[in-house]
């Protein structure tokens, strides 16, 4: 037997204490003995018998029969039987109306009682059809009944005890969980007698050598500690794995930690953090970009339109002149441009940001160099949502300025985020494409679980990017694609679950 | 991103050897391609330059890993150029006046001495496909016609035809009809017919003997136009508004087939206007520029510093001539592409033909501070606080539908922001407050255990006509808490708490007119007489729009105006 005397709940340590090796243990006992409540000898059985220290040893099923309330009151005032025949006694015949009148009881009661007079030869109807008495006795069966009620005043009548008369007197006044109306409840009990077991005697013996006596204290009172009682005794140690009750406390969403958990990374590698609204126009998120205006990703099917206002007031100068020049032959960026006619009224149709690049557009006029900057940007697509595409989702990007940057920092900075932030074992590097940059690079990582998959894209932005910002020196370009590495962090599948409304989702969600 | 298939085993012929899964994984990134899938004998290819449509093929993606491991570049004896011009053979396609202003060029070139397999016309159909979809911007700029020679009897015209006295049986279809019909009822001309159909003439090619080839670039005749396996002999016809795609188009058509093993005939065109190319231009034709880059811009931009000789050997592995003069790269273009828009092109090919994995990764020298935005930190101090109150943070997205942000809400919509063209009504609009999120969590979170405290530190966006976009977004925290007991004097609590460790000084106005709260029970939040946030118990029948039966106080603020 493993038990940790220590852990015992101190009614069950009192009970150990109290008996002896062969004693009957019973409810009754604890009560009288212990000054138990009937709920905590339950609670002590089944404690100790689970534990193996007390065993079952008779059971006894038996039957009660108590007063009810009704019964009470008819034991001090009569049973309808006996009012009537006491009242027929001291007025002589009378109708059943009017007794039921003149003892306030229904008519009905009458009629029954009365049919119980007539069966026990105590009363007749005369000729003048008055209840009249025959016999100077109430019948045998209700003289039973009364004196079994006495009887039953200071405590209930126990079925065994009683003669095969008895128990049908009593019958006739009992129902079952008593109805209100009736004399007597009928109470089916049961009494458990229970013995120590040689289990039981050990614990015994272990508690009486720890000196645990079941008086420890329990909790500690402001009273205790200001009167200096907790002095004069012990403390009952606590079951350490006893259930624990569930609290919910305030707490950051594992997302949001992850999204700055990467923005803390950055900033500690020297970026800037940019932002921007929601809702940008055409020149900042493609011709800006050095995307032809006629590029497949600026299709009606890929990005979302604005309903109102359609267009936007003005593009700042002379960033507008600059870019559409470039558009159209390349303007004093070195390039030939893409040789068509720049849409002037396009470039101000108003759309949901669909790539964080928009927000290093902007920044490239006011960009310092040298400079690093970086966002974690909402973005947009038409697209149609599934497991794999939200409506709106993450993007995280940035750019590193600077006169001297090249090919090779940009491979750096890219082995720098694989290791840093995305734990990558292994690096590989391979040509990309992006309307933007040239050279364009994609970096693959082989993560520890993933294995090998695409990280981010990058590159250094085309010359008609940057010139045509104001820009002269390189810029690198890079794009991060951390919601796999989020989904992965946070155990899910499914890049819906990052914007979910269920709070008990959200509340259970837990990081790596 | 155009996606290919192609045989396996005419694209291992093409390209000269085979090659495993893991030899394509590895090689592809060269033609910036990517092995999508090899499954019984069919290899299909993802292209990620859409700057280089003579990739979207089997005889480009083929090219290009052979020039790339041989470093041979293939010779194309074919072209014309501004300097020589190949013999027609008596071959003229005439374009007439009258396609001006409908669609202004028509250009062809025949093809001959390979019979026409299912296979080869698969393929065939697919490259014309490609070009047409993508970088034809679906016909608009590049419609693509295959037509079999044999039946055909030169010179080709092509002109802007009536469109209701114009007919002829189109493909797939049995009986005449005029150009305008084409348009109405048949399947190509519902789907192409309105690049031209606000024209008073539409594009119309037929031969010398008044036969039909093509109503372009809509749909073929069904006779000319129907080309089969065991032909031998075709011609191919581009038309578009722009002369340099057509004829890019044209040149790497050419290549292609002569790739697979066709023998190119040269034919006249004569265009119906000037071009920087003439006005008569023997196609194929080779039209591209010189470019050039100084071999000190390759050093600066890649880091390194490369030989002339490797520099040369690099772009050849790229299938591009090079040669270098007092240290300057010129490279002339393959006849079959036409991307180099800037010195940086040239680069980007010297990168891959001498292979990105030989860079050594370094980091930028320069030093640069790091910071978080402004309105990032402000919204960490608030979050910790809203955590230290016992709220779990919540993340939503951005787009939803009517009926949460302005229905449920009742709200009216005058400052919604709705997207022109949503792909469903369930992301509509762009949300203007953070509440009807927090309410969505409460609609579908009945089973999860009260009190229920949420918030959300995130953006919103809403009409504002002193923006030049006339819209503005906004940093906002939004928070609500539901329990069966719950009222206004809580949610003054958590107000007055977050005020005093935000350092605000605040006073309290009544809230008029706004149906998402209980009137009496709301409060605006004034400090220095601006409005920075808004609270109360929400009304029953919004929590009666979104289904939710427990009591609930919300509160947002613009946390803009407060830091």
């Amino acid at each position: 037997m493993d038990i940790e005397v220590k852990n015992l709940h101190p009614l069950e340590v009192r009970l150990l204490r109290h008996v002896s090796s062969g004693e009957d243990i019973t409810a009754d006992r604890l009560v009288s003995e212990l000054d138990y409540k009937i709920g905590q000898c339950n609670q002590a059985f089944s404690w100790l018998t689970a534990k193996g220290c007390i065993s079952e040893k008779t059971r006894d099923r038996y039957t009660l029969y108590e007063l009810t309330e009704t019964g009470h009151a008819q034991v001090k005032d009569g049973l309808p039987v006996e009012r009537i025949f006491s009242y027929l006694q001291k007025n002589g015949p009378a109708s059943l109306p009017d007794i039921a009148a003149a003892l306030c009881l229904p008519q009905s009661d009458v009629g029954s009682a009365f049919g119980l007079l007539t069966s026990g030869k105590a009363a007749c109807m005369n000729e003048e059809k008055k209840a009249s008495l025959i016999s100077d006795s109430l019948p045998a069966e209700i003289q039973i009944q009364r004196s079994l009620m006495q009887r039953s005043q200071d405590a209930p009548l126990r079925e065994s005890d009683l003669t095969a008369e008895e128990k049908i007197a009593v019958s006739k006044l009992a129902k079952k969980r008593g109805a209100a109306s009736s004399t007597f409840r009928l109470v089916e009990k049961e009494d458990v007698t229970y013995v120590l077991t040689a289990a039981g005697e050990e614990v015994k013996k272990a508690l009486l050598e720890a000196n645990i006596t079941g008086e420890e204290f329990g909790l500690l009172t402001p009273q205790m500690i200001q009167s200096g009682s907790w002095k004069n005794g012990t403390f009952r140690p606590y079951g350490l794995n006893a259930p624990v009750s569930r609290l919910i406390p305030g707490r950051t969403n594992a997302y949001a930690d992850y999204l700055q958990w990467v923005k803390d990374k950055l900033v500690s590698l020297g970026f800037e953090e940019f932002d921007g609204p929601l809702v940008v126009n055409e020149f900042w998120n493609g011709d800006a970009l050095f995307m032809p205006q006629f590029h497949s990703a600026r299709d009606i099917h890929d990005v979302y339109y604005i309903k109102d206002p359609v267009h936007c007031k003005e593009i700042e100068e002379p960033w507008l002149s600059r870019v559409a020049a470039t558009h159209e032959n390349g303007g004093d960026t070195g390039s030939r441009g893409w040789g068509y006619t720049f849409d002037h009224e396009f470039t101000r149709r108003q759309i949901m940001r669909s790539q964080g690049t928009v927000l290093s557009a902007t920044q490239l006029p006011h960009a310092k160099v040298p400079g690093k900057y970086f966002g974690i940007a909402r973005c947009f697509r038409y697209d149609q949502v599934d497991a794999t595409h939200g409506a709106d989702f993450y993007q995280t990007e940035g750019i590193v300025v600077g006169k001297d940057v090249n090919l090779r920092n940009l491979l750096g900075l890219l082995k720098m985020f694989a290791e840093e932030v995305a734990g990558a074992e292994e690096v590989k590097y391979v040509p990309g494409y992006f309307p933007f940059t040239e050279p364009s690079i994609e970096v693959h990582i082989k993560h520890p679980v993933l294995g090998w998959f695409e990280l981010g894209g990058s590159g250094i932005f085309r010359p008609e990017v940057t010139k045509s910002l104001g820009l002269d020196v390189p810029v690198l370009a890079w794009g991060l694609g951390i919601d796999r590495m989020a989904l992965m962090h946070l155990g899910l599948n499914d890049l819906r679950e990052l914007f979910t409304p269920d709070i008990e989702s959200v509340r259970m969600r837990r990081g790596n | 991103m155009p996606k290919i298939e192609v045989p396996e085993k005419l694209f291992f012929s093409l390209a000269g050897r085979n090659y495993t899964d893991d030899e394509m994984n590895d090689i592809f990134p060269v033609a910036k391609a990517e092995l999508d899938g090899h499954e019984e004998g069919t290899i299909k290819i993802e292209l990620n330059d859409t700057n280089r449509p003579d990739l979207w093929s089997v005889a480009g993606v083929a090219r290009a890993l052979k020039t790339y491991e041989s470093g041979k570049i293939p010779h194309y004896d074919f072209f014309s150029s501004a300097t020589k011009t190949q013999d027609n053979g008596g071959r003229e396609h005439f374009n007439e006046e009258s396609c001006l202003g409908v669609r202004d060029f028509s250009i062809s070139f025949a093809a001959e001495g390979c019979t026409v397999t299912e296979e080869l016309l698969l393929n065939l159909i697919q490259s014309q496909e490609k070009l047409c979809q993508n970088f034809g911007r679906k016909r608009k700029t590049v419609a693509i016609g295959i037509f079999r020679s044999d039946l055909i009897k030169y010179p080709l015209h092509y002109i802007g035809a009536d469109p209701d006295k114009t007919s002829f049986v189109p493909l797939g279809m049995t009986e005449e009809l005029t150009l305008r019909e084409i348009c109405q009822k048949h399947p190509k001309g519902r789907e192409y017919g309105h690049i031209v159909s606000d024209k008073p003439r539409y594009p119309y090619l037929f031969d010398d003997k008044g036969d039909t080839l093509s109503f372009a670039p809509v749909i073929n005749s069904a006779y000319i136009g129907a080309v089969e396996v065991g032909d031998r002999n075709l011609i191919v016809d581009i038309s578009g508004p722009g002369i340099d795609d057509i004829l890019l188009a044209a040149s790497i058509l050419a290549c292609d087939m002569a790739d697979m093993g066709f023998r190119i005939l040269p034919i006249k065109v004569h265009l119906a206007k000037d071009t920087k190319y003439g006005r008569e231009i023997t196609v194929p034709y080779y039209f591209q520029e010189q470019t050039s880059c100084p071999a000190s811009f390759v050093e600066k931009e890649l880091g390194l510093r490369l030989t002339e000789e490797e520099c040369i050997a690099a772009l050849r592995r790229m299938g591009v001539e090079a040669s270098v003069k007092d240290g300057i790269i010129t490279v002339r273009c393959p006849e079959y592409r036409n991307d180099f828009l800037h010195a940086v092109d040239i680069v980007e090919d010297i990168m891959i033909g001498h292979g990105l994995m030989k860079f050594e990764p370094v980091l930028p020298a320069d030093y640069t501070k790091g910071y978080l935005s402004k309105a990032e930190e402000y919204s960490r101090k608030v979050k910790t606080l809203m955590v230290g109150l016992g709220f779990q943070e919540m993340m939503y997205n951005y787009l939803g539908s009517r009926k949460e942000y302005v229905e449920n809400m009742h709200i009216s919509d005058e400052k919604v922001v709705y997207i022109a063209n949503p792909m469903s009504e369930n992301y509509e609009v762009v949300r203007p407050s953070i509440l009807p999120s927090l309410l969505e969590s409460e609609s579908v979170s009945g089973h999860a255990v009260y009190p229920h405290r949420i918030f959300e530190l995130g953006k919103v966006c809403f009409k504002d006509d002193d923006d030049n976009s006339g819209t503005v977004t906004r940093n906002h925290l939004g928070f609500l808490a539901a329990d069966n007991q719950i009222g206004f004097n809580e949610a003054s609590s958590y107000i007055n708490t977050l005020m005093y460790f935000l350092r605000k000084e605040y006073t309290l106005q009544p809230v008029e007119n706004d149906e998402r709260f209980i009137p009496g029970r709301a409060a605006r939040v004034m400090c220095d007489n601006v409005e920075i946030g808004v609270y109360g118990e929400v009304h029953p029948q919004v929590l009666e729009s979104w289904g939710c039966s427990m009591p609930a106080v919300m509160a947002e603020f613009d946390l803009d105006l407060m830091h």
